[in-house]
């Protein structure tokens, strides 16, 4: 499989951190650091497997995972000088950054939900087309990789063989997940893998899927966290309103674009 | 048959036919009023006939300006009408634009600093979507471009200025003492650099992470 798929729009090793501290329901505060960095390397391992185009941040953090978890097995050096590091958890500065970068996720969630909100105004003049969107998970990339894993590792069960598969490749697989979204949309993620059995099977879909992603002829969305992902054809699911606007009910009447407009209709006469 | 033209009227022409936003200022040069006050209470009246008479259009104040658009209950229809599915941001790009609105002027490295990753590729996206714009350089070594947010940033989330951004909430009550005084490099590059960059919009507020104001 000498098949690579570029990363770069997706998410880096801070959005990998607070996955795994909310998907370990950790405190954020008190990171036990053994943990997370045994999580953190299992990931990595797993993106390496699927020969992911892993950007040299993921191993900087590995890196500094390490470190922070070997300073702590040290025992509390009291000879050391008291000015170069302050009280000396060796978490601090990793902790200040994930503070750091979270305010501005935040920040970013809200910003999007005031932008779907401005995209329901419209004015004279305007662009008949609209942005181009680069990006295409509305779920993030390390939600596919847990989902991902949990499939692997059914198989891992039911089919401990490995088959060499010469006849597989992501192109082809790019095809037949096309014929399944055309046919079905959306599709549960574990129903892509229906059927397939061999690891190297799996991972080949599940290759195919992030470059259907990463062009836009599919999109993921999950409505909670840690909940089942849909696939969907194409972008169609911007058609809906994402959950969580921040008028709840102005966001499931517009939910429903055939709906909506009759409803309304009655209303106005 | 056909009633007088009032003052409503008017600025209702006047933002119709206006491509950006339209200033205070201006509406109050073109409808030669003494005092800004009574051309706001125009927009104000005009609005409000807007809203009593159901209408499919609103005043919205964005961007340092007024401009008509239309209510969000017409969306539904406006869509079928054009076809046009509103896309969004990427996360990534959203995350990036978050900063660099909060930050600004921020040069590239002290994003990446923050997200920790790079994020040439989102930068360019935002820059050819006229969401972010150069600012200068940063007195440093290298003279490093400085980002800030641009009018159609505003505009495209419906602030009227970047006094309007929501207030980052605030973390450091979470965070223990240890991590209290976090190296925080940016309130100080923005200090710097201020001389040299105004701030894109005229509200003078500064860095709106200083002031978390009620949103």
């Amino acid at each position: 499989m000498t098949y690579q798929v570029r990363l770069e729009m997706f998410e880096g090793p801070l959005d990998l951190l607070l996955h795994l501290i909310r998907e370990h329901q950790l405190n954020i505060l008190d990171i036990p650091i053994a943990r997370i960095t045994e999580e953190y390397l299992r990931y990595l391992a797993l993106m390496q497997e699927l020969d992911l185009d892993v950007a040299g941040e993921f191993l900087l953090m590995a890196a500094t995972l390490i470190h922070i978890k070997s300073k702590m097995l040290l025992p509390p050096d009291e000879a050391a000088e008291g000015e170069g590091e302050e009280e000396g958890d060796p978490r601090a500065e990793l902790l200040d950054r994930l503070l750091e970068y979270k305010k501005f996720k935040d920040a970013a969630q809200t910003l999007g939900v005031l932008e779907a909100e401005q995209a329901q105004l419209h004015r004279r003049g305007a662009p008949a087309t609209e942005l181009e969107v680069e990006g295409p998970l509305a779920v993030s990339l390390f939600e596919l990789l847990r989902a991902f894993r949990g499939v692997l590792r059914r198989a891992d069960v039911s089919a401990p063989l490995e088959i060499t598969p010469e006849e597989l490749n992501v192109g082809q697989r790019i095809v037949v997940l096309l014929d399944l979204l055309a046919a079905e949309s959306p599709i549960e993620f574990t129903g892509l893998f229906a059927g397939t059995l061999r690891r190297a099977e799996i991972i080949v879909t599940f290759l195919a899927l992030l470059e259907l992603l990463r062009r836009r002829l599919a999109s993921a969305r999950q409505a909670e966290p840690m909940g089942p992902i849909m696939i969907y054809r194409g972008v169609e699911y911007l058609d809906e309103q994402p959950a969580g606007r921040l008028e709840g009910e102005e966001a499931r009447r517009l939910g429903s674009p055939r709906g909506y407009p009759e409803a309304g209709t009655s209303e106005a006469s | 048959m056909s009633a007088e033209l009032d003052r409503r009227g008017i600025v209702e022409a006047l933002l119709f036919v206006a491509e950006e936003p339209l200033p205070l200022a201006r509406l109050q040069e073109v409808l030669a009023d003494e005092d800004p006050a009574a051309t706001e209470a125009t927009i104000r009246e005009l609005a409000e006939r807007l809203e009593e008479e159901g209408r499919g259009l609103m005043v919205q104040e964005v961007a340092g300006g007024f401009r008509l658009a239309t209510r969000p209950e017409a969306h539904p229809w406006i869509q079928r009408l054009q076809q046009v599915k509103p896309a969004k941001l990427s996360r990534p790009a959203l995350e990036t634009l978050a900063i660099i609105a909060y930050k600004q002027p921020i040069t590239r490295a002290e994003i990446e600093a923050i997200r920790g990753v790079a994020v040439e590729g989102v930068m360019r996206t935002l820059l050819e979507r006229g969401l972010i714009r150069m600012l200068g350089r940063k007195a440093e070594a290298g003279r490093p471009i400085l980002y800030g947010t641009s009018t159609d940033f505003l505009e495209h989330f419906g602030f009227k200025d970047l006094g309007d951004l929501p207030s980052l909430k605030e973390i450091d009550e979470l965070i223990g003492p240890s991590g209290a005084e976090s190296p925080s490099p940016n309130s100080g590059a923005a200090a710097e650099a201020s001389p040299a960059v105004p701030p894109p919009t005229g509200n003078g507020t500064g860095d709106p992470t200083d002031a978390p104001e009620a949103t």
